[in-house]
């Protein structure tokens, strides 16, 4: 709330000068990004838009605009930050309000504080999304508008897609858009005159767990998603015999659900997130539909929050080559606009091969029992020569192949002592420099609080072996280390998480 | 002429917009406008109503004649005579694209209206073309056509004349030694 006042307050400064937006390389930024172009736009602020990819570009860019600009505003997903009124802020006129990463030097005395600050450290956790934060505040300004809304129900999708938050903040940040949703609808359709097809309708959905199955066959997508997947073991033989027996149960025939979505048969896509619904019951997957919101404009243009997240990020993460970084940034953010929607099915294309290339990858390192148990901690290390190893040198794909392992890990195991384990990852990162990109998350369990303590723990363990380490990306539990420093790097994280 | 200066003269008319900020009179070489009231509706050129709308600024009143069952009774009048009936606006089609393409959402029946209005235009654009296809084959020297706006006319204006340009060649080769091979084009 402090945040919403000041940010207020700040915009009637703004209006005759220049702005920096120093914009972080996840969904949630670049949706709160467009929320601010907008709301830019209405008041014709001038601003420059500076895409960062960790602390040292953050520090460079600051840098170089230093000069010019009085006030700073920068964003990224909110990583979790302690009450306001336990933590005093100094805000000098240097650095203006971001969305809560940092907090600067406070002016409370006494031991609370440390404490606080500790376990502010020490654990990593996302608190709300910057997107939907961003939309509260076109709100309170009474400028916004459905593409707002949108992209803060984009933003707070990628939050649970890429499993930041925990299910309880999702399912009540969700009832919050979805006050924000009728609100919406209401103001639209209320005359007996219903607005023109070309408007943006967004509506609450109750949809499947299936990841773009509307822009793929359902097959395809049963196969691809984590959650089916995982829960039929489809790497194994007797998870695909499962998986047939399932279709089959379902009265879908194999021609039918191989097909393109669209081009299924009408009566088979009336009631079919019933049917699935009934039987995944059966088959014990008992959470195969998740409330979520999808978006419909013109005739046959619908996409579900999920699909966009998984589009943008596979833009933002291209490993085409000749694309720079600030190239993929700006398709990324293009394809978030309405008026882009080749760039956004290109990027539901390369959703999908990433999205394979992660299957498979599951799949053979499962197969080959590439997952080797450290004592405390689960490790996988993706060689070289492995299939579309590229696509995994980047942060956010590596983290959600580091998820979908995890879990599909869980579910075949039977040793329930590994079940509880964290799982760290290495993927090759730069084969010049001789980097590996390494991440870690905590263990799978249904009551996941979401905590991350691998930041701190890959700090200390560096510092103990001076392996040489970058820690540059905000998400501090995800790090670039020397191939050559890897061994005794691990073997230090053994030493100190035991 | 192009069809953008077209949509750039049809950008002067005047419509009704409802702001929702304030602002005193504006002076501009134009005319005065204003002064701005939130929620009291005023009347402003369709450049700065479009302006205003995309800043989220304004909500924009249809104008009179954007109506479905007006523009259904004017359609079937352009479908009944023969010359061209009197239009709702002398630049009907080019607000209609403009404000469906900005400001639907403020345009009950939007979809209904752009049909509608499309309709009319296809039928005048036919009794233009039969017109002017009489009219060379005819070889007349002048014709009347009331009603028409400047679009329909530049739609029609470089076919017209390049054709009565290559009839009037045609028409000069056929009587030798009259006048050999000396024409301005335009």
């Amino acid at each position: 709330l402090f945040y919403m006042l000041y940010l207020t307050n700040v915009k009637h400064v703004l209006c005759f000068q220049r702005v920096a937006l120093l914009v972080a390389s996840d969904i949630d930024a670049l949706c709160a990004c467009k929320i601010l172009q907008a709301l830019f736009h209405c008041d014709q602020v001038q601003y420059t838009l500076v895409p960062v990819t960790g602390w040292q570009d953050l520090g460079t860019a600051f840098l170089e605009h230093k000069e010019q600009i009085k006030l700073l505003i920068k964003q990224d997903d909110d990583l979790g930050v302690p009450p306001y009124d336990d933590i005093f802020r100094d805000e000098d006129d240097e650095e203006g309000g971001d969305s809560g990463n940092e907090s600067d030097e406070g002016s409370e005395p006494g031991s609370g504080r440390r404490e606080i600050l500790f376990d502010y450290e020490q654990y990593e956790y996302h608190g709300t999304s910057a997107s939907m934060m961003f939309f509260e505040l076109a709100w309170v300004l009474t400028k916004d508008t459905k593409d707002m809304l949108w992209w803060a129900v984009i933003g707070l999708t990628d939050q649970w897609v890429h499993d930041k938050i925990t299910h309880m903040k999702y399912v009540t940040d969700i009832a919050t858009m979805q006050r924000h949703v009728s609100r919406h609808n209401h103001r639209n359709e209320d005359e007996e005159n219903s607005l023109s097809i070309d408007c943006m309708r967004i509506s609450f959905e109750y949809d499947l767990r299936l990841t773009l199955y509307q822009h793929w066959s359902l097959y395809e997508s049963i196969c691809n998603s984590c959650y089916t997947s995982c829960n039929f073991k489809l790497w194994t033989l007797n998870g695909q015999k499962k998986l047939q027996e399932f279709l089959a149960d379902m009265g879908l025939p194999l021609k039918q659900v191989r097909q393109k979505f669209n081009s299924m048969d009408m009566s088979i896509k009336e009631n079919l997130r019933d049917v699935i619904e009934e039987s995944s019951n059966k088959y014990g997957l008992k959470d195969i539909r998740i409330q979520t919101f999808g978006v419909h404009f013109g005739f046959k243009n619908r996409f579900l929050a999920s699909d966009m997240v998984h589009a943008t990020a596979a833009l933002l993460e291209s490993t085409e080559k000749d694309e720079s970084d600030s190239d993929n940034f700006i398709k990324a953010l293009d394809s978030l606009s309405r008026s882009n929607l080749e760039r956004l099915h290109s990027g539901i294309e390369l959703a999908k091969r990433k999205l394979m290339a992660i299957q498979q990858t599951v799949a053979s390192c499962i197969c080959t029992n590439l997952i080797l148990s450290q004592g405390p901690f689960l490790y996988c290390y993706l060689m070289e020569g492995t299939p579309d190893v590229k696509l995994f040198s980047k942060p956010i794909a590596l983290t959600l192949l580091c998820k979908y392992l995890l879990k599909a890990f869980v579910h075949s195991t039977r040793n329930k002592r590994c079940k509880l384990l964290p799982l760290i990852m290495a993927a090759p990162k730069d084969v010049e420099k001789g980097t590996v990109i390494v991440v870690g998350i905590p263990p799978e369990s249904e009551t996941s609080d979401k905590k991350n303590f691998f930041g701190r723990a890959f700090e200390k363990a560096a510092e103990s072996t001076s392996s040489r380490t970058l820690h540059d990306n905000f998400d501090t539990s995800i790090i670039e280390l020397k191939t050559d420093d890897r061994s005794k790097f691990l073997d230090a994280l053994i030493t100190l998480l035991s | 002429m192009d069809s953008s200066e077209v949509e750039f003269l049809a950008e002067k008319e005047m419509v009704k917009i409802i702001p929702n900020f304030s602002l005193d009179r504006i002076y501009l070489i134009g005319g005065d406008l204003g002064p701005f009231n939130p929620g009291l509706p005023v009347d402003v050129p369709v450049w700065l109503a479009l302006n205003l709308k995309q800043r989220q600024k304004c909500r924009i009143v249809p104008p009179a004649w954007m109506d479905v069952e007006k523009l259904e009774e004017m359609r079937e009048l352009e479908r009944k005579e023969d010359t061209f009936t009197p239009v709702p606006s002398p630049y009907y089609m080019e607000l209609t694209k403009l404000l469906l393409n900005y400001a639907s959402d403020n345009i009950p029946k939007a979809d209904e209206i752009r049909t509608l209005v499309k309709d009319i235009w296809d039928t005048r654009i036919a009794k233009l073309r039969l017109s002017a296809d009489s009219f060379i084959s005819q070889l007349e020297a002048h014709a009347k056509l009331d009603n028409l706006t400047l679009m329909e006319i530049n739609t029609i204006r470089a076919f017209l004349l390049d054709s009565l340009n290559c009839m009037y060649k045609l028409r000069s080769n056929l009587q030798p030694g009259s006048s050999k091979g000396q024409f301005t084009d335009y």
